[in-house]
């Protein structure tokens, strides 16, 4: 049966990965961050010692899942493609906007909608943020952006960076090796087993279905095709039920729990970068996961950029903290967006302006 | 559901030759629009040029004159 001819079916694939992210986040993982790309690499970062903030160190078996969901799919439908070549080195550095932008709103795109489906009201004005960035990298896909194409490499050069997961998988799971947080969110994980299943059934569906949160918005902006977008409503459909039903929807600004902030310009500027970067690298961190797992050395190099962007945000101070209740006082404590993460921001978004203007498509002379 | 037809679809290398083609057929008044590439072609997420199969060779004229390198030409129903 062909699940990805109708937009009706690529919702309940969208439903299906909803329900994921349901499930992790009864069995342990933190509510809000059932699912969150960035989240889950920023704590793989802390967990091998790249960053010391120890409430998020976790090797997070949930991105060792997509990536090997989506390497065993590809494989077995013969779509496993190993290749390289379109810039990296611009593709890691989209790595890092991507991760710093992320860790400025507090979350990836995934998580955006996540946080719009428990109706967190930051999420909302980020979303404005989220299309414009798109936008920005729709007018430049228009003009002839381009990182170049990539070509075929050597077979096994496309698996390595899910080996290397493996490998981290491991360790985390015989040896002591890794940092593990005692508190807050990092502590917070479902049984590793359940992570590993759940990140491979994910990943699974997202390569099967192309699930792409910025390239979701992208077609619709650029071909008037809601394909994509369908996948997103049904995920975001099932998140607004379980929060319905549990009673964690509850709207408002600066809702201790969420792990969000209410500085509106920084949610709107964070998740600006967030969609613009996506956009120039050809899909947001969830998808960048899963073509790095059936093949696409350029996705794994992004990947790696959000890994050591992880790292800089919490070594620099970039990351944004949530609103939160004193456990002493009481008293409710607002999240708050550093100068250190809004000088970076605005870096990011130069830094992407002179990547949409300078690579552009050679044209036949 | 609107019923599907047999056209011609051309994949490229990359988002950027896909966007210069729509603007290439626009020039030369040739029929034709971006779509996402069809799942049964890819499993990436760019986009191809649909066109009626007919268009053929006035398509792969236009792409020399320009330069624009496909990656592949199917038929099939979208």
């Amino acid at each position: 049966m062909n699940f990805t001819n109708s937009k009706l079916k690529l919702a309940l694939l969208g439903v299906i990965c909803g329900l994921v992210a349901v499930a992790l986040a009864i069995f342990g993982n933190p509510a809000n961050m059932a699912f969150c790309i960035a989240c889950f690499i920023r704590d793989t970062a802390g967990a091998l010692g790249m960053h010391q903030a120890e409430v998020v160190q976790y090797a997070r078996p949930e991105v060792v899942g997509l990536l090997v969901g989506a390497l065993l799919i590809s494989v077995g439908t013969k779509e496993y493609k190993s290749t390289g070549g379109s810039s990296p080195m611009i593709r890691f550095v989209l790595g890092l906007c991507l991760m710093i932008g992320a860790l400025i709103f507090l979350g990836c795109p995934l998580r955006l909608v996540i946080r719009m489906a428990a109706g967190d009201l930051n999420a909302y004005v980020a979303l404005i943020g989220f299309i414009l960035g798109i936008g920005t990298g729709v007018i430049f896909l228009r003009r002839g952006f381009s990182l170049g194409r990539a070509h075929e490499t050597s077979k096994i050069s496309g698996g390595v960076i899910t080996i290397l997961a493996l490998g981290i998988l491991a360790l985390g799971a015989f040896t002591t090796l890794l940092k593990v947080s005692e508190k807050g969110p990092g502590s917070m994980h479902a049984p590793i087993i359940l992570s590993l299943i759940g990140g491979m059934i994910f990943g699974a569906i997202a390569q099967k279905s192309r699930m792409c949160f910025a390239g979701s918005i992208r077609d619709v902006m650029l071909l008037k095709n809601f394909d994509l977008l369908s996948i997103i409503g049904g995920f975001f459909v099932v998140m607004l039920i379980y929060n319905l039903v549990t009673g964690n929807f509850v709207v408002g600004f600066n809702t201790p729990g969420i792990i969000a902030h209410s500085e509106h310009l920084w949610n709107i500027l964070g998740m600006y970068v967030v969609g613009f970067a996506a956009v120039l690298a050809g899909g947001c961190p969830l998808r960048q996961v899963i073509l790095a797992g059936q093949g696409s050395n350029d996705s794994a190099v992004t990947v790696i950029g959000m890994l050591v962007g992880g790292a800089i945000c919490h070594n620099f101070g970039l990351a944004s903290s949530g609103t939160a209740i004193n456990p002493e006082t009481k008293e409710l404590v607002k999240g708050a967006v550093t100068t250190n993460g809004k000088i970076a921001c605005l870096i990011c978004i130069v830094a992407l302006f002179i990547i949409a203007l300078t690579c552009k498509r050679e044209e036949k002379k | 559901m609107r019923k599907k037809e047999l056209k011609l679809i051309v994949t490229f290398h990359t988002t950027a030759d896909a966007m210069a083609l729509e603007k290439a057929a626009k020039q030369e008044k040739l029929k034709g629009r971006l779509i996402p590439v069809p799942r049964e072609l890819s499993s990436g997420c760019g986009m191809s040029w649909k066109s009626e199969i007919e268009d053929k060779e006035k398509l792969l004229a236009v792409m020399k004159e320009t330069g624009i390198e496909l990656e592949e030409l199917h038929e099939c129903m979208v």
